[in-house]
Parts: C-alpha cells; sequence; structure tokens
C-alpha cells in the first residue's frame, strides 16, 4: 500500500541564547499508511510537538524531507494543510464563535463546498453529540465539551491525514476514552493517524506502529509484537527504557523495583522543542 | 511485581479507572478490581465491524461521503492570496470582533457617544460656571476717593455686583485678606503727578487683587471696566464743555467688517476640530483589533490551529488586515458623523444664544473625500499596528506595543493647530498630516487637487509598503509563533540583524 506520509532524514534545529544551536529534531526518518495509527513515543521535550508541527507545516524543516500525500511540506505547504487535520493539545478553539461556527469556519477554510457544508456540519454535530450545545459560544462550554468541538474541527474537512499531538492532556478519564474512541474510527475510516504521546498505555492500546523517539531521534520503530519480540521485553515502558536508556538501572513496576526510577528519570528530562 | 496472579503494569491503570467509573467492567460483565480484567468488555478503542462485510465501520462520515476538494487555484491569486479565503477569515474575525466587549466599545461606542458627550459635558459645564460666576458679588475695600470725581464713587456704590467694605487695616492687612479670600480686591486712588493745570484732578487707579482666585480676578475686571466707563464719559463730558465734538477729539474711529458666512465661520470651526478627533479615532478603532488579530490569537492559543488550516498564509494577513482596517474606518466615519450631528443639535444652539449665529455644514461634495481619508488612515495606521503587535504573545504585550506607535500617529496633529498651516505639496508628502489636512481641507470646502493626489499616492504607498514589512516580519516562524515575547528590540538584535546559525533555525522558546 501506497504511503501517506513519508518522513526522510527530517531535522529541525533552534537557536538558544545559552545553547546556541539546539537540534530537536535530528534525521528522522518514517512512513505511515491508509488505515494506520503510527505513535510517536517519547518523554515531554523529546521532539515530538517539534515533528508534527513541522509535517503540519507549522515550522519549516532545517534539513530532511517530508511528504503528506505526496506533497512537500516545503515546497507544497497549503496542499499538505488541506489533506490533513492538525489537533494538540496546545491549540485551542475561537471562544467567541458558537460550536456550530466553529465547525463551519474550520470546514469552510479546509476547502468544504458550500453546497455541502451544512449537510456535513449537521452530521458532524449529531455523531460528537453536540446538538444541544451546538449554539452555544465555545467559551461556555464545558472541557469536554469543547475537546469534542475540537476533534470534529479537526475532521470537518474529511482530511485522509489527522495529526493528534497528545490530545487527551487535561482530559478526564472519560473525555480521554471518547477521544481515542474517535481516533480508532478514524482508522476505521482508513485514514492516516499520527498519534503522538507520552502516555505508555494509550500507545499500546490504540497504535498499529510505534516510534520510540528521544532527544529528537528515533531510536526504534515498529509493531508493538516486533519490538517486544526485539527486545525481549513484554511492556511498553520496558520497551521504551529499553532503547532511550539501555545502560541504565531504571526500575519499572513487574521488573522487579517498586518505585519508579531509583536513578535519575530520562523520560521526564526537559528537552528543547 | 505479581499482583492476583497477574502482572502489575502501569497501563492497566486506565483499564482500572475505566473499570471504576463503570466503562469497562460494565453491568453485563461485572469485574472484580483488577490490574487486568480477565474478561474483555467491548471498548470505544474497539473497532466496530460492519456485519455485512465484516469491515471496521466507523460512525463517522462514510467514506462516500468525501468532499470534492476546492482547487487551490483562483483565476486571480497572485502570491497565495486566495480572496475566499480571505473573505471566510474576515468574515470570522469580524463575528468574533463584534462579540467582543472592548472592541465593540471602543471601535464602534467609542466614536458615537464619547466626543459629543465630551462637548455636551463641556458646553454645561461652562454655561454653569458662567452662570454661578455672574452672581458673584466683589468684595473690594476702596481707598480714599479722588475729589472732583463724586461721579466714580456713586458709580461704586451702586453696582449690584460690588460691596463696599470699610477696612482700617493697614496694607499688609488687606493684603493678607486679599491672599486668602475674604476680600477680592483692594482699590485706590492716589493723585497723579499730572494733576496741575490743564490736568487738574487727575487722579490713578491701583487695584490689589490675587490672580490666583478667579473671583479676585473678577473683581479686577470688573474695576477695570468701571473705571474705563467713567474715563470715557468724563473724557467726553469735558470735551464737549470745551467745545470739542467726539469726532474731533478721537482721530481715527476704528470699524470692522466681517464678510464671512455664517456657514464659512462654521467650516472653519469644525475644520480645526474634526480632523484631529478623526484621526485620534480611526487610531483608537484600529487599536483593540490589531492586538486581538495578532497577540489575542496568541494568547487564546487559536493562532496554531489557524496556521495548520489550508488558508495561506498570505491569505491570513490580508483578512487580518482588512479586519483591522475596517474597524478603524469605521470609528473614524462614525465619529465624523457623531461629531457633526451634536455640533448642529448642541454646539450651534448654545452659540446662537450668544447671538453669533454660526452654521455648521459641510459641503456633500467633501463625502467622498472624507470617507478616502477614512479608509487611507484606517489603512495606515492598521498596518503599522499590526506591525508592532505582531511581536506579542499576550494582549498587554500587544497593548505596549502598539501605544508608542499610536502616540507617533497622533504627535504630528498639535502642530496643526498653529495658525496658518495650509494643504501644500509639501505637507501632503507627510504621513498622517497630510491626510488630516485633506479633512479640513473638504470640511471648509477645499479641494486642492495636486495635494489630494499626492496624499493619495503618498498614503497608498505607505500602506503597501508596511503590509510587505507586516507580510516580512511574519515569516521568521519565531515571530510567527511569538517566541520574542513582545520585544522589537529583541528582535532585531537576534532576528534581523543576527545571522541565523543554520537555515530553519530558530529560537527554541517554542
Amino acid at each position: 500500500m501506497k504511503s501517506t506520509v513519508e518522513v526522510c532524514g527530517l531535522s529541525k534545529t533552534f537557536y538558544d541564547e545559552n545553547r546556541g544551536e539546539v537540534r530537536a529534531v535530528d534525521g528522522i526518518d518514517f512512513e505511515c499508511s491508509p488505515g494506520e495509527i503510527f505513535g510517536l513515543l517519547g518523554a515531554n521535550g523529546a521532539g515530538k510537538t517539534t515533528a508534527l508541527r513541522v509535517l503540519a507545516t507549522i515550522l519549516k524543516p532545517s534539513g530532511g524531507t517530508a511528504t503528506l500525500m505526496g506533497h512537500s511540506v516545503v515546497a507544497e505547504p497549503e496542499q499538505v494543510r488541506r489533506s490533513l487535520g492538525f489537533n494538540s493539545s496546545t491549540t485551542a478553539l475561537y471562544p467567541r464563535l458558537t460550536a456550530r461556527e466553529t465547525l463551519e469556519f474550520f470546514a469552510r477554510i479546509n476547502g468544504v463546498p458550500e453546497e455541502r457544508l451544512r449537510d456535513r456540519i449537521d452530521r458532524l454535530v449529531q455523531r460528537f453529540g453536540l446538538s444541544e450545545y451546538q449554539h452555544a459560544r465555545v467559551d461556555k462550554l464545558s472541557q469536554g465539551m469543547k475537546q469534542k468541538v475540537s476533534i470534529a474541527r479537526t475532521v470537518a474537512h474529511d482530511p485522509p491525514v489527522l495529526i493528534f499531538d497528545e490530545p487527551t492532556v487535561g482530559l478526564d478519564v472519560l473525555n480521554a476514552i471518547e477521544m481515542l474512541g474517535v481516533i480508532a474510527e478514524c482508522r476505521a475510516e482508513g485514514k492516516t493517524i499520527l498519534f503522538s504521546t507520552h502516555i505508555m498505555s494509550e500507545a499500546e492500546k490504540l497504535c498499529d506502529r510505534i516510534a520510540i523517539i528521544h532527544r529528537g531521534k528515533i531510536h526504534a520503530c515498529d509493531t508493538l509484537a516486533n519490538l517486544r519480540a526485539r527486545t525481549g521485553e513484554h511492556y511498553l515502558e520496558h520497551i521504551f527504557v529499553h532503547y532511550v536508556q539501555p545502560s541504565s538501572k531504571l526500575e519499572v513496576p513487574g521488573k522487579g523495583g517498586s518505585e519508579l526510577a531509583s536513578t535519575k528519570d530520562s523520560t521526564l528530562e526537559k528537552d528543547p522543542g | 511485581m505479581q499482583v492476583q496472579g497477574g502482572v502489575f503494569h502501569w497501563g492497566d491503570w486506565l483499564g482500572v479507572l475505566l473499570h471504576q467509573s463503570g466503562h469497562f467492567g460494565c453491568k453485563d460483565h461485572p469485574e472484580p478490581v483488577n490490574f487486568r480484567p480477565k474478561r474483555k468488555c467491548p471498548s470505544p478503542l474497539d473497532q466496530v465491524k460492519d456485519e455485512q462485510t465484516n469491515k471496521p465501520r466507523s460512525s463517522l462520515p462514510a467514506p462516500e461521503d468525501r468532499l470534492p476538494e476546492i482547487p487551490l487555484k483562483t483565476k486571480w491569486s497572485p502570491a497565495g492570496l486566495r480572496w475566499r479565503e480571505v473573505k471566510i477569515l474576515y468574515a470570522r474575525e469580524m463575528r468574533a470582533a463584534l462579540r467582543e466587549k472592548a472592541i465593540v466599545f471602543n471601535s464602534i461606542l467609542l466614536p458615537i457617544f464619547l466626543y459629543p458627550f465630551i462637548m455636551w459635558a463641556a458646553f454645561t459645564g461652562i454655561i454653569y460656571v458662567q452662570g454661578q460666576t455672574k452672581g458673584f458679588v466683589s468684595r473690594i475695600v476702596a481707598g480714599d476717593w479722588p475729589k472732583g470725581h463724586p461721579g466714580l464713587r456713586h458709580l461704586f456704590e451702586h453696582d449690584d455686583r460690588i460691596q463696599l467694605l470699610q477696612d482700617t487695616n493697614s496694607q499688609a492687612g488687606v493684603d493678607a485678606k486679599i491672599l486668602d479670600g475674604r476680600v477680592d480686591a483692594r482699590v485706590e486712588f492716589p493723585r497723579s503727578e499730572f494733576s496741575e493745570g490743564i490736568g487738574r484732578g487727575n487722579f490713578e487707579v491701583h487695584v490689589t487683587y490675587n490672580e490666583s482666585r478667579e473671583r479676585s480676578e473678577m473683581a479686577q475686571r470688573h474695576i477695570r471696566e468701571l473705571t474705563s466707563e467713567y474715563r470715557q464719559k468724563w473724557l467726553r463730558r469735558e470735551a464737549l464743555a470745551r467745545g470739542v465734538s467726539a469726532a474731533e477729539w478721537q482721530q481715527f474711529n476704528l470699524e470692522s467688517r466681517n464678510i464671512a458666512s455664517k456657514k464659512q465661520v462654521g467650516a472653519f470651526v469644525l475644520s480645526l476640530m474634526l480632523p484631529v478627533l478623526f484621526v485620534v479615532m480611526v487610531a483608537v478603532g484600529c487599536f483593540y483589533p490589531a492586538v486581538d488579530a495578532t497577540a489575542g490569537e496568541r494568547e487564546r492559543n487559536t493562532w496554531e490551529s489557524l496556521m495548520s488550516t489550508g488558508a495561506s498564509r498570505v491569505s491570513i494577513l490580508t483578512a487580518k488586515y482588512l479586519y483591522v482596517a475596517s474597524l478603524g474606518a469605521m470609528a473614524g466615519t462614525l465619529n465624523l458623523v457623531a461629531m457633526l450631528s451634536t455640533v448642529k443639535s448642541i454646539l450651534a444652539p448654545l452659540i446662537d444664544k450668544t447671538g453669533s449665529g454660526i452654521e455648521f455644514s459641510v459641503p456633500l461634495s467633501a463625502v467622498p473625500v472624507l470617507m478616502l481619508a477614512a479608509l487611507l488612515m484606517a489603512g495606515l495606521v492598521a498596518a503599522g499596528m499590526m506591525i508592532f503587535a505582531s511581536f506579542a504573545r499576550t494582549f498587554k504585550e500587544g497593548q505596549a506595543m502598539i501605544t508608542p506607535f499610536y502616540l507617533l500617529v497622533i504627535l504630528p496633529l498639535m502642530f496643526l493647530q498653529v495658525p496658518g498651516i495650509t494643504f501644500t505639496v509639501p505637507l501632503a508628502l507627510v504621513p498622517v498630516v497630510n491626510v488630516t489636512l485633506m479633512v479640513r481641507a473638504a470640511v471648509t470646502g477645499s479641494f486642492p487637487l495636486l495635494p489630494l493626489l499626492i496624499t493619495v499616492l503618498v498614503s497608498i504607498g505607505l500602506i503597501g509598503v508596511c503590509v510587505r514589512l507586516a507580510a516580512h516580519v511574519l515569516k521568521f516562524e519565531d515571530v510567527m509563533l511569538g517566541s520574542y515575547n513582545g520585544s522589537l528590540v529583541k528582535f532585531l538584535k537576534e532576528g534581523a540583524l543576527r545571522r541565523r546559525p543554520a537555515a530553519g533555525a530558530s529560537k527554541a522558546s517554542l
């Protein structure tokens, strides 16, 4: 099956006053196919968000290439953006628009024709259970409802590629489950999904393939089964530690230790980007 | 770690929590609270299979519902500008703005009500103060009255607005009373050094008063008026007694004739007032929208949502610019209309009472020029403000960044109050000043073609430069993401002047 997302040697360099050049993303490669959830698993500051922002054309890459649906993120950024829906825990909605107006705006600006708009929005409103609140201003909605509107606006223009950057951050369990359910549904529809998280259980349950990213580099990229086979570890935490700190004495529950980490926990270390 | 026959797994916390919340361990499949449920309940994450095709089924719109793509290229799309996108973005900005109290207040309500209210309040205040001061009685201590001038004493004694006080205190004692306000003035009539011969009986009038007290100042003025009036009468009477007529005695007589019509005088008064307020209101009208469209987006975290849509950067910038400029132009136009109706309905009747009879009106031919001026001024101010606001991350930073530019815009207006400044070609080359003078000329019904043309060209050129500059500034992804914390200096130092270590490198504080 032809890849919908192709990333080759992608890097992104930032300039920091104190540290000089910092490579937030350092030559990463991966490919994604339709109907696949591709997980980027990494600690905070590992470079996940930067990589996804580059793919969403919000940032320009410093090196390498990346294409979405055959469009280069550098040469054809607008075509790329039309082919994707980007949802991040840091993105917000316009507080002074109603839920319906928000969906209409994002659908229109992403190219949904006027004659199809009403029907499309009606379906989304129905699907996400927004009927009762569709005419309420976004700033009056609860966090869970806002998140529903946010997901609905991400898929409003029916993009073939979806990027979810830590989408469950700040959500309660029920809303997080709902969010993950929608992502699973999008996979069922044949969409390509890039999903970044630092929550192991989410990646384990949801992702078809997982890329372990640390300090801007991808250390491993495969299915969970293959990663297990390759490392001899069963749980994703152990696999993660195996790749990002192979020499550490990090103790994880289930691996003989009772504390989370007896050494410095590198997964919680803050990296640039 | 073995727990109830299973291996503890951090990921199972989610399952445990869901079980507790009744999401996984449902009523039909009760499970003990365990780290790993033995029987699996249907999960929202599980793919629902279609019974007929046995393929995963989605509750999202079906694949056949795929939306047709709208082509990116339109008939006229220079450098990524697409008017369909601009229209959608502009409509969103306006819709949101009209629901924002600060913008509605500053860009719509303030231009309509502020200056009319100030004008009404000022004139009402002036009339009230005048009424109050007219009723004042001046408390005056008079010295020895001049001999041979009983009429003068009579004049003072029979004036309703004067209360003559007897005071035997020394000069210093009276001065102290004047200083603390118990007495308003002291008047003395010493003999003049020319009081012999033809000037027999001449005297001087010495008034002591306190200029820091309004009441004392009024008493001094009143004494002057009375003594002048007495002198004129006395001189006329003495001249007649000597057989000299008033015409012979006066040497020359001054008469002036105002040939300006009431309308022209009204236009002159309007030309002094309107242009200044117009520029201030355009700037105020642009202020909040400019911050809202740039720093406001970042503060609300909607910037990233917008930047990840299919709209081109040029379309986004154009829509935002048009939004700010149109609110500025609206504020300026509303203010002009409000001011005109106020001077007609409030100022004119008040002036009529004084007998001056000024007629306030603007020639119809000025309307298109005024509209053009509103567009040019708003276009220029909006572009300038957006450049500065682009560096801000928060609303507060945005306001701080724009304020110096705002002051820069209204500063030249101070010089326009200097008498004699007219709409000439050299002044038509000066931004802001040219549009202000254009408004002033239009209000008075004057339309000098060459300065008008130069003003339009200069303004359009400057708007073009500012918009290009704003677009250039926003090309820096650091600026776009607000990494400079609202500091233009920091941007110039780090972003523009210093060479980047590597192509595409940006600041780390994302």
